[in-house]
């Protein structure tokens, strides 16, 4: 365990026991809790103070969170691209045409928010 | 056999199995979740092979941001939480099909690479990755700016009823 | 550090500016556009909207005109500026132009062919209402001009990555496009719902055919690629199924079977200036962008794909042809002909020559033109309810307006390749230049189904003229100017490519070189 993939060798242990943690504690739990099965069915039902619950449990979301969702997505994009410039525009050779570049990809994107924006997507009505 | 060989044929079984776990549930929902699982198997292999940056750029986007983006175009639809039968009418053709594919696909990279060593390349860090984007492929990356720009553009114009108003 | 003496030693890409004005003119007025939509006062939006689209195209065109007779790869090889790419961009500009003009008209309904709110519930009550009353939206113009940048992009794109991203960006303003028709949403809707699944499905084939290409080659810019074919170690499968794939994406772009399914339902649903928009341009793109692939990545496989897309070739013929025989919708019916027309554009690209190249440039410069004028005049046959596209509502449109038939009968003999009109020219074009390549199969295939698709196009004409005109033959409305001076440039360019295509001819001879 060396080289490249050594150097993720703490990660992947802090993963594995991050699921051995998750395993054993519901594993704990399936021993130590009481065994009661209900017949009926009372049990599965969820608890709305005291009334019987009404209607279906799936309500059809608004399009405007999808616009959110979208806007999220496109911004998550631009972050992306922010890492390798970040480590790389002052380097020599690069310098201010990088920057320019990225000033330009950002201002495009920019620009999709004012529009949203003066759309009055982003109010929350 | 490497510890890398191991890991990445343990990361391609996951990421095989929860591929068809996504297309065979009934549950619409289940089937955004096991796309999480996917997605994370193929960072991991990403990740194996050396293409650091990309495999976190997949967990940020894919994990974080598209499979939100499908979750919330689910929740658009009427589509029920639990299972629901008409997920997956035509069964047998969809699974000749994909299944063909699939195999197909694989044969020919087994046929094509057979047991030729690649040495992995040098890790593909944010560093490199901005070197090649910042030099070779800037246009591109411009352009993808324009595009994502159209895509919000269009998202709203599309999806806004009261867009036409103001 | 070894990153540190490639950093020094790392140099910015070139970019020659004159090259690439022509697409960073237009991407540029796109984000104008979309800051006018953004700021500018609601009234103000759609003449600052058109006269900035009809600048930014024409100057985009200027910039295509100074370019000419470069030859050279810029941006650090991801684009080639050479005579195909120029005169395709040129193409794309010119035809776009005309495109916009009937985009752009607002005198047959109130507020344009576009529809203000298209996400108000199709059949609503709301959606009669502005259907008839609402303003049209003002948004398609960036999303037009954005779309014509990447089909520039696309023609001129000399490496796949390029090539996707250039895909994505022209692609996507169509799909959005096609959603917004003013009347039958429904339809509309789906239209652009089908479009957008089997186009989304359409890129994944590329990009799956991007990656194998890159597995064989180990580089996606096409003079790689070119390299690759004769001294990479590899798998020959691997590139030829990668090819395959990447030609699957293209195929579908240009609709030809069987990847052309889409077709009839996006044309019908798409608003008609759109559906002119996608059957002018959006084939002289993704055939720029197929003739790109296979003269410049990939010339040294074309005795391996020439058989099978020969073997597409007839079949598209064929199905365009006799589809279009059992069509009763006009839309529907000139969707076939494109279908056909691809098919005999590709047996130009077949020849895999000079002529080949030349020819079949020629020939998506006459198609354009001739279908741009046809859809402008489906709009303009139109009642209470919208355009009227049912072929038997056509019937007796000669005594009507004896004018617009006689147009209409001339573009239908155009593209049934009747001498003295440009479809001749470029038919005989494609043909001459196949049989020189030893493809005669090609060309007869094509002569057959140029005679079965005669047959629907000459029902139509005798429809109009021979049929008396009944109760429910719409009128056909003044056209308003834009509409006018579209199908105007449309016929008579179908007209001059048929008497005089020698200058055009000329051209396309000087432009028949890629850069490689």
């Amino acid at each position: 365990m060396d080289g490249y993939l050594g150097s993720y060798a703490t990660l992947g242990i802090t993963l594995l026991a991050g699921a051995l943690v998750f395993v054993g504690a519901f594993s704990a739990n399936r021993v130590l809790r009481p065994r009661r099965p209900s017949v009926s069915s009372g049990k599965f039902e969820s608890y709305e103070c005291g009334l019987d619950p009404v209607g279906g449990d799936w309500a059809q979301a608004q399009i405007r969170y999808y616009v959110y969702a979208y806007l999220y997505a496109l911004f998550a994009v631009e972050s992306v691209f922010l890492f390798p410039w970040a480590v790389i525009f002052d380097r020599p050779g690069f310098g201010g045409a990088a920057v320019v570049e990225m000033a330009i990809f950002v201002a495009v994107l920019a620009l999709g928010l004012l529009y949203a924006w003066r759309k009055r997507v982003l109010r929350w009505a | 056999m490497t510890t890398a060989d191991l890991l990445l044929v343990a990361l391609g079984a996951v990421a095989v199995g929860a591929g068809v776990l996504v297309v065979s549930t009934r549950h619409i929902v289940r089937a955004g979740l096991w796309l999480v699982v996917n997605l994370l198997a193929v960072a991991g292999c990403y990740l194996v092979l050396a293409a650091e940056l990309v495999a976190w750029v997949q967990v940020l986007l894919y994990v974080g941001a598209v499979v939100v983006l499908l979750l919330f175009a689910v929740m658009l639809t009427r589509a029920p939480i639990g299972a629901s039968d008409d997920l997956d009418r035509p069964r047998w053709p969809g699974a000749l099909i994909g299944g063909g594919a699939g195999l197909g696909l694989a044969a020919l990279f087994v046929s094509g690479y057979r047991w030729s060593r690649v040495d992995l390349p040098s890790p593909g860090t944010a560093t490199a990755l901005g070197e090649q984007i910042f030099t070779a492929w800037v246009l591109p990356f411009e352009v993808v700016g324009v595009l994502l720009l159209a895509a919000l553009i269009g998202a709203i114009v599309v999806s806004r009823p009261d867009i036409g108003s103001r | 550090m070894t990153t540190d003496i490639a950093a020094e030693t790392l140099k910015l890409p070139s970019l020659d500016y004159a090259a690439l004005a022509p697409m960073l003119i237009l991407f540029g007025v796109g984000c104008v556009g979309v800051l006018v939509e953004a700021i500018a006062p609601k009234k103000a939006r759609f003449p600052v909207q058109l006269v900035l689209a009809v600048l930014g195209i024409a100057a985009s065109l200027t910039a295509i005109v100074l370019a000419a007779g470069t030859e050279k790869v810029t941006a650090a090889g991801a684009v080639a500026v050479d005579g195909p790419g120029l005169f395709l961009q040129g193409s794309i500009a010119v035809l776009g132009l005309v495109a916009l003009l009937l985009i752009s008209e607002r005198s047959l309904e109130r507020g344009g062919a576009f529809v203000a709110q298209a996400a108000v519930t199709a059949n609503s009550e709301a959606d009669r209402d502005q259907a008839t009353r609402g303003s049209g939206a003002t948004e398609v113009y960036p999303l037009i001009i954005f779309s014509l940048g990447g089909m520039m992009l696309f023609a001129a794109a000399n490496d796949l990555l390029t090539m996707f991203v250039a895909l994505e960006v022209f692609s996507l303003p169509l799909y959005l496009l096609c959603a917004m028709a003013r009347r039958r949403r429904l339809l509309s809707q789906e239209a652009a719902l089908k479009y957008f699944l089997l186009g989304a499905f359409a890129s994944a084939f590329f990009l799956f055919g991007i990656a194998l290409v890159y597995g064989y080659a180990g580089r996606v810019d096409f003079a790689g690629i070119h390299a690759a074919v004769l001294d990479s170690p590899n798998d020959i499968a691997l590139l030829y199924i990668g090819l395959a794939m990447v030609a699957i994406g293209l195929l579908f772009k240009a609709a030809l079977a069987p990847f052309h399914v889409w077709t009839p339902d996006v044309y019908q649903g798409a608003p008609t200036p759109v559906t002119a928009l996608m059957a002018a341009c959006t084939k002289v793109a993704a055939f720029g962008g197929l003739l790109r692939v296979l003269y410049v990545a990939f010339e040294r496989s074309q005795w391996d794909y020439r058989p099978v897309l020969g073997a597409i070739a007839v079949l598209t013929m064929l199905v365009g042809a006799v589809l279009a025989v059992t069509q009763t919708d006009i839309k529907r019916l000139l969707a076939y002909s494109s279908i056909a027309n691809a098919g005999y554009v590709l047996v130009g690209v077949l020849a895999i020559s000079k002529a080949g190249l030349a020819s079949s440039l020629f020939y998506l410069v006459a198609y354009g033109f001739s279908v741009l004028a046809a859809f402008g005049i489906v709009t303009l046959v139109r009642d209470a309810d919208g355009e009227a596209t049912h072929l038997s509502r056509w019937a007796g449109l000669g005594r009507r307006s004896p004018l617009y038939a006689t147009l209409f009968t001339f573009l239908l003999l155009a593209f049934a390749g009747i001498p003295l009109t440009s479809g001749f020219t470029a038919k005989f074009g494609v043909f001459a230049a196949a049989i020189e390549a030893d493809q005669t199969w090609l060309v007869i295939a094509g002569v057959i189904t140029s005679a079965i698709i005669a047959f629907p196009y000459l029902r139509v004409v005798v429809m109009m003229w021979l049929s008396e005109p009944g109760e429910s033959t719409p009128a056909v409305s003044l056209p308003g100017a834009l509409t006018a001076a579209a199908v105007t440039i449309g016929a008579a360019a179908t007209l001059l490519l048929g008497i005089v295509p020698q200058p055009l001819l000329d051209m396309t001879e000087n432009a028949a070189h890629f850069v490689r």
